[in-house]
């Protein structure tokens, strides 16, 4: 009779590709299967290794980089279509009827910074709230990630891809010393009205952008894993 | 995988090519194809398989499937329409590529 894997065995096979840096459901599943099906036909031909004897031999075929490259192709993969549902998510506020509130809100800062004589400190101020609200955010995903982590729940790259932010969250700090140089000077930049309708955009642009990743993006991320992941079947 | 780097360039293609053949098929199942028709002389490392089979999907060439079978689930690849009119185009290149290192490499049997 052919040896087949038990469940447990497959557990087991989850635990042992999580063990090998592959954290994800997604990615687990196929390489559990490939695991089982080079196993038992293995068995097929010695029928009397053990289990662990060759489920090492089967692991060592994947050579010295284990299931890394299967990992890393999955992940540029899955970067790019979060870049991609970022960038879509940001234009619909520079189309109908988004784009109303857009160039309202801007108009209103606009009107701020050029009556307000604090206009440096209020430029300021909203870099800074930007800047904080980063930082919460990026805080209260890691304290949720352990959390999964210790009670073994299922977990799926293209979500943590979405609670990560991809590489677009740091991109708020680097205008740091430009914002500091503004309010240092802002007697001189906040003059010309050119600086002034640009300040106010970019903050504005920010304020789309964190928005998006940070509230929009991930409210939507069982809809977005339902769409790249559909032969799940949630 | 044997001269993996003369057959590198080509995986994608006899990926697509088998596929073509037998309509839908899981990882390991493509792995001991190959072997089975190049009677053990190409043997598709997992470590390249896998990455391939990703591009493929996210070029949306190949579209995927999950069904259980035995106790555990499985991925089914396939060609989706876009899949199967490139495996044209490709077998094409690989082949015109074929004639072309023949020629160069054995020219008296090319005339």
């Amino acid at each position: 009779m052919e040896k087949k894997l038990t469940t447990e065995q497959i557990d087991q096979l989850y635990t042992f590709t999580r063990q090998h840096y592959v954290e994800w459901y997604d990615l687990q599943t196929e390489l559990v299967d490939h695991l089982a099906n080079a196993i038992e036909t293995e068995w097929q031909q010695n029928p009397k290794l053990t289990f662990d004897e060759v489920l090492s031999k089967e692991f060592q075929k994947f050579g010295v980089f284990g299931f890394m490259d299967v990992i890393e192709e999955k992940r540029k993969f899955l970067q790019k279509k979060y870049n991609q549902i970022v960038l879509s998510q940001v234009k619909t506020f520079f189309t109908l009827p988004k784009i109303m509130l857009t160039i309202a809100t801007t108009g209103f800062l606009y009107m701020l910074l050029k009556v307000s004589q604090y206009n440096g400190e209020l430029v300021l101020l909203f870099y800074s709230i930007l800047i904080v609200f980063v930082f919460y955010a990026i805080i209260s995903h890691w304290l949720k990630r352990k959390k999964q982590i210790k009670e073994n729940q299922k977990r799926w790259l293209l979500k943590d891809i979405i609670n990560q932010y991809g590489s677009f969250a740091i991109i708020i700090i680097f205008p740091l010393n430009i914002f500091m140089r503004i309010f240092n000077h802002s007697e001189q930049f906040l003059n010309s009205e050119y600086a002034v309708g640009f300040t106010s955009f970019f903050l504005v642009l920010g304020t789309i952008f964190l928005y998006v990743i940070f509230v929009l993006i991930p409210k939507k991320s069982e809809e977005y894993l339902l769409k790249y992941y559909p032969e799940y079947n949630f | 995988m044997k001269n993996s780097q003369l057959y590198k360039g080509s995986l994608n293609t006899i990926i697509m090519k088998l596929l073509e053949e037998n309509g839908k098929m899981y990882g390991y199942e493509i792995t001991q194809r190959v072997k089975a028709i190049t009677q053990g002389e190409l043997n598709i490392t997992e470590g390249a398989l896998y990455p391939a089979l990703h591009k493929l999907e996210a070029e949306g060439l190949l579209d995927v499937e999950i069904e259980k079978v035995d106790n555990r689930l499985r991925k089914y690849y396939k060609l989706t329409e876009k899949g199967t009119t490139e495996t044209v185009n490709r077998l094409a290149e690989l082949d015109d590529f074929i004639k072309t290192m023949q020629r160069l490499v054995n020219p008296k049997l090319a005339f």
